[in-house]
């Protein structure tokens, strides 16, 4: 079924699953930030700069620890090469409306949830357009940046006193990804699934977290190339 | 401001912007529909969101693992009756943070 509603606004209504998840996540990196002794705003630019969740988690403990520069600045680096894979994926599902014009403002916005979504979206028949995309990309980017603003106002030990509600916030990105997960499936993508999942657990068991992921989007998508 | 978290800042930031711009500025990945570039492709989607799933979770299963099989089950419960991303994505965290107050 195909709709025609693929403008900003539709972007920004697409976004609000991801605000809602990106929000408390954001606020919890500001209590992390302010914790760990950063200002209210060196974390806001490391949210404003990185705009990527677990680097700047990462980010905090790397800092916080002394590691240098260039060694820090490596691992977070590494962290999200995936990137690298979201922009000609998502031109591929969009086929024939795959605008890249004005790709060098809304491919900023092209964290993992925006671009499962927008995958989503144009799985499920919506038209791929730029404007959607900046509208995707703006309101969950808003949601990050003031996520975190208001962490750091609210301090270190904003959650000390509700381990329920800080349990429940860091479930929040987990349920997204599975929603997520959920809305794109299909018989054809079950064998990339399992493969995906079984190669990140190994790498992440047999090395590190990083190379599970990275070792899991490529044997993942190894396996779509071998399947006929 | 201290100018090391400045400059870390800024040099992830740029390869951020690099990873995720660099592939349509300079063309990659384009290819033959049907080549194996198309279905590599393709199968990135899938293949990230369920990286992204399995990474996310795995640091959770040796922490409480009944509030995470509540969040799960709540989460596909909620998508099965819905079909909605909101409603399911705000129902998990919901599910699990009553069931590691009350465990």
């Amino acid at each position: 079924m195909s709709q025609d509603k693929s403008g900003f606004a539709s972007g920004l209504v697409t976004a609000l699953p991801i605000a809602l998840g990106y929000f408390p996540i954001a606020f919890a990196f500001g209590v992390a930030a302010t914790k760990a002794g950063f200002s209210g705003a060196e974390a806001v630019m490391l949210s404003v700069v990185i705009y990527a969740g677990a680097s700047q988690f990462l980010a905090l403990a790397l800092v916080a620890s002394g590691a240098p520069l260039l060694v820090a600045a490596f691992t977070l680096v590494a962290m999200n090469l995936r990137h690298v894979l979201y922009g000609p994926a998502l031109m591929r599902a969009a086929g024939a409306d795959g605008a890249r014009r004005l790709a060098w403002g809304w491919a900023w916005g092209l964290t993992d949830e925006v671009f499962g979504a927008a995958l989503g979206e144009v799985a499920r028949g919506r038209r791929f357009s730029e404007p959607f995309m900046f509208g995707i990309g703006i309101g969950a980017y808003a949601a990050w940046v003031s996520g975190t603003a208001v962490g750091t106002l609210a301090g270190g030990g904003a959650l000390q006193d509700y381990p329920a509600v800080e349990a429940g916030l860091g479930f929040m990105l987990p349920a997204l990804f599975l929603a997520l997960l959920l809305s794109i499936l299909t018989r054809a993508a079950v064998p990339v699934i399992g493969v995906a999942g079984v190669a990140t657990v190994a790498g992440t068991l047999a090395v590190s977290p990083t190379v599970g992921i990275l070792g899991g989007m490529v044997a993942g998508a190894l396996a779509g190339l071998v399947r006929k | 401001m201290r100018i090391e978290v400045l400059a870390l800042a800024l040099i992830v930031g740029f390869a951020n912007y690099a990873f995720r711009y660099g592939p349509f500025r300079f063309g990659l990945g384009e290819g033959r529909a049907g080549g194996p570039m198309a279905r590599f492709l393709a199968a990135t989607g899938p293949a990230a969101i369920a990286t992204l799933v399995v990474a996310s979770v795995l640091p959770m299963v040796g922490e409480a693992r009944l509030p995470l099989l509540a969040g799960v089950v709540t989460v596909l419960a909620v998508w099965g009756w819905r079909r909605s991303v909101v409603l399911a994505t705000l129902a998990g965290p919901v599910a699990y943070g009553a069931v590691f107050a009350l465990v």
